[in-house]
């Protein structure tokens, strides 16, 4: 953009004969506009112009005021038509007074004076004005190109710090991908832990529960199975003390004593 | 109490009894008296508590054996319980039984039964004991209900068990 810019106001800047031209065109054409007003090209005002006719008329042999005085009767009574003639002949000069001169063409004298005012003003502008803009303006374009320079070459540094931001964000992002990848490869590896943890703790749990199920359950049984049997002898005993005569015990030792003596 | 003392004691009732004459005799009363000690832990307190004067506690034994046992077995016990040994009587009349057996080398059979046994059947049961273990040996017999039926017989460490209880029990443990 900035050499965009920079292009653009070379291809803008005139040359130095067409800036001098344009200059001179421009002081020529308000010398013109100036020098061509009406007042100026008559050389005296409307209210002289009038005076001076006023003064040099003769009629009647009287000058001036007067002459203009006794004409104007004159005409006016009819009578005399070459007073009337004369009247509207001055009429006319006075008209004459009250035109304006020619808005193109100057005085021959505007001319020349404008004309050697010009020289002399362009002259003093070609030798101390335009010498002077000249330094400003190449001061100016020098300053502009060494900004322009200075924009520039801080515009590459910018944009070499921009590339090193941006290849340490690039770094950065990969570290921080590389850094999220392991983050997620640790969590998910801490996921499945506590998964396979929580499933064997569960299968633990179950087995233990299952084991717990089956003791009380063999438990429940035995304790069954001992009352019952406990039921079951002590009616046994029961019957077998009601039953054991003496008779009954004498058979019993009898048996002993013939078992402990076939022992040998 | 120590087993020395115990043997100590036993050795002097069985040398007192030597010296008396009747030994079986003696034997038997004095083994009849281990039974009924063993079988009644208060009498059995009653005469090892020293807070009884020993003169009350020989008193309470002469009035139990008095007219019942002969005078050297009321004697002997009389003066163990004296010497503050009642709670070892019985291993002390136990081992005087068994030292004086040994004395007639014989081996003593305590033979547990639910009813009396008649001299023929301690007879016969001497000799079949003494056949089958080839001892011979003194039968003294403990009637104990809790046998209920049939014969239970210790000689030294050995058991030979008939007894109806036993069979019951064996019966229980089956289950």
């Amino acid at each position: 953009m900035t050499a965009r810019i920079q292009d653009g106001g070379r291809a803008r800047r005139p040359s130095r004969l067409r800036r001098r031209a344009f200059v001179g065109a421009l002081i020529l054409f308000a010398a013109l506009w100036f020098g061509a007003s009406p007042v100026a090209a008559a050389g005296e005002t409307p209210g002289a112009c009038v005076a001076d006719k006023v003064e040099a008329l003769n009629f009647g042999g009287r000058h001036g005021g007067e002459a203009l005085a006794i004409l104007k009767e004159t005409a006016a009574t009819g009578v005399d038509v070459g007073a009337e003639e004369k009247l509207k002949s001055f009429e006319k000069k006075l008209e004459g007074c009250l035109e304006a001169p020619n808005p193109i063409i100057p005085e021959v004298t505007e001319i020349i004076w404008g004309g050697i005012a010009f020289v002399v003003l362009f002259a003093l502008m070609q030798w101390k004005l335009f010498p002077a803009v000249k330094r400003g303006m190449d001061r100016r374009a020098e300053k502009i190109r060494d900004d322009l320079d200075a924009a520039e070459t801080a515009r590459t540094e910018a944009l070499e710090v921009k590339a090193g931001y941006e290849a340490e964000l690039a770094d950065a992002r990969a570290e921080a991908g590389r850094i999220i990848d392991a983050a997620r490869a640790d969590a998910e590896g801490v996921r499945a832990d506590l998964i396979a943890r929580a499933e064997a703790e569960a299968a633990e749990l179950r087995q233990r529960s299952d084991a717990d199920v089956e003791a009380a359950k063999r438990q429940a049984l035995a304790d069954l199975q001992g009352e019952v049997s406990e039921i079951v002898i002590g009616a046994a005993e029961t019957v077998i003390g009601r039953n054991l005569d003496h008779d009954t015990q004498m058979q019993l030792i009898e048996s002993y004593i013939d078992d402990v003596g076939s022992r040998n | 109490m120590s087993s020395d003392r115990v043997s100590s004691y036993a050795e002097a009732l069985v040398s007192v009894v030597q010296a008396e004459g009747d030994l079986a005799a003696t034997e038997d009363e004095l083994f009849a008296v281990a039974q009924a000690l063993a079988g009644s832990d208060e009498l059995r307190e009653t005469l090892s508590d020293r807070r009884i004067p020993a003169a009350r506690r020989q008193q309470i034994v002469e009035d139990l054996l008095g007219g019942q046992a002969a005078e050297v077995t009321t004697a002997l016990v009389s003066m163990v319980v004296g010497a503050g040994r009642g709670g070892d009587i019985v291993r002390i009349i136990e081992a005087a039984v068994e030292r004086s057996a040994g004395l007639r080398n014989k081996a003593v059979a305590e033979v547990r039964s639910a009813v009396a046994l008649s001299d023929d059947q301690q007879q016969r049961l001497a000799e079949a004991l003494q056949r089958a273990t080839g001892k011979d040996v003194t039968i003294k017999v403990i009637v104990d209900p809790a046998v209920m039926g049939g014969l239970v017989t210790r000689i030294g460490d050995e058991v030979i068990d008939g007894s109806v209880r036993t069979r019951i029990n064996q019966l229980r443990e089956a289950f």
